[in-house]
């Protein structure tokens, strides 16, 4: 069984493990616009950009954008993939909207590159809640075969971010499920291109920090150790170390 | 969401926590001088991370160091979602957030343009 933390010497919610296990579970398997195969190696691809020597100097230079095709990798994705994924996780804040536009030209249409930032960033918080307590990285899930949907949501604005998303008003039909009332904050909508890319994060972030509903509480919740200023305290520092605006 | 939380309990903080001073961060948060410490080490991969969760598993216990794991990792998944998707912050015109950036400098992010850019283009 994967995510068995019950030989820990401290218990870890079965929430959180819950929605790991179902999230390896959905990682396995062909997406919108990537393969099992292809989404496996877009998490394989995730952690090595932590040891990538090209990101490390990358970081360091006055533009990131001299070159893409230096990074160390696992030779399944595309050199534009590649790179994607490695800046995601180690040099996102220099991501521009020129540089998707020049992607969508080329081999990373927007869909695709949505998608991708969607498991880059759920794997990489699975990864971190492992390192954060010392544990071991999971074993990545075995891909399973199939095809992808390239499923398009069918109501796109291009109000806010460099790519389309779902407007408020926009989640009806399929996406009607996307959230309840109001609550469509940026942070939200920003992967809705690809909806099961925040029907993802919706999970996992429920599990990690708080459900949507809980979200309205800022006082503390039920199950949480940690009252809602403990939980932003750690928020609000997490968020200035990378140096996010938002 | 901290400054409406401290809000909403009627509590004094000091937002000089988030930007790593660990006296501010105690201020009137529990434990919050070793949570803002676990955080920092989390997010900026430091060498001390071991201490810093020692330390906050000692005098916290561990349900409080798995749920603050927990929203350390669900925040590095956070500010990689509105930076690589380039959004920008949803309302750039209530007092209460004028404040919160003025006070932390956020401006002196380079992900700040994409929202101060899309302000200037309205």
């Amino acid at each position: 069984m994967s995510f068995d933390y019950s030989k820990l010497p401290f218990a870890i919610r079965p929430d959180i493990a819950e929605a790991y296990r179902e999230y390896w579970g959905k990682l396995a398997k062909p997406g919108n616009w990537w393969t099992g195969e292809q989404r496996v190696a877009i998490a394989d691809e995730s952690r090595r950009a932590l040891d990538c020597e090209f990101c490390k100097v990358r970081k360091e230079a006055l533009s990131p954008y001299g070159s893409d095709d230096g990074h160390q990798h696992g030779g399944i994705l595309s050199t534009a993939a590649v790179d994607a994924v490695h800046r995601v996780v180690t040099d996102q804040n220099r991501i521009t909207r020129q540089w998707i536009e020049n992607n969508d030209a080329g081999d990373l249409q927007k869909p695709a590159y949505v998608e991708l930032v969607g498991i880059v960033v759920a794997m990489f918080s699975i990864d971190e809640f492992h390192r954060a307590l010392g544990l071991d990285l999971e074993t990545l899930p075995t891909p399973k075969a199939g095809y992808i949907s390239r499923y398009t949501p069918s109501v796109l604005s291009e109000d806010i971010g460099f790519v389309p998303t779902v407007a408020p008003e926009g989640a009806v039909g399929e996406e009607a499920d996307l959230w309840e009332g109001d609550l469509s904050a940026n942070v939200i909508r920003a992967l809705t291109l690809v909806p099961n890319a925040l029907r993802d994060w919706r999970d996992l972030s429920g599990a990690q920090y708080l459900s949507f509903v809980e979200m309205k509480n800022f006082i503390q919740s039920e199950n949480r150790s940690i009252d809602r200023k403990q939980m932003e305290l750690i928020a609000g520092r997490v968020s200035s170390v990378n140096e996010c605006f938002y | 969401m901290l400054r409406v939380s401290a809000k909403v309990t009627e509590t004094d903080i000091d937002l000089a926590g988030i930007n790593g001073s660990a006296d501010a961060a105690a201020q009137g948060i529990e434990f919050g001088d070793l949570l803002m410490s676990f955080a920092e080490a989390v997010a900026s991969r430091a060498l001390d991370l071991a201490d810093c969760r020692e330390a906050l598993l000692n005098a916290a216990g561990s349900d409080v160091l798995v749920d603050a794991a927990g929203v350390a990792a669900n925040f590095q998944r956070m500010v990689r979602i509105a930076d690589s998707i380039g959004i920008p912050v949803d309302d750039m015109t209530t007092e209460l957030g004028q404040r919160v950036r003025d006070d932390l400098d956020l401006t002196r992010f380079a992900s700040a343009q994409n929202t101060l850019n899309l302000a200037e283009r309205h």
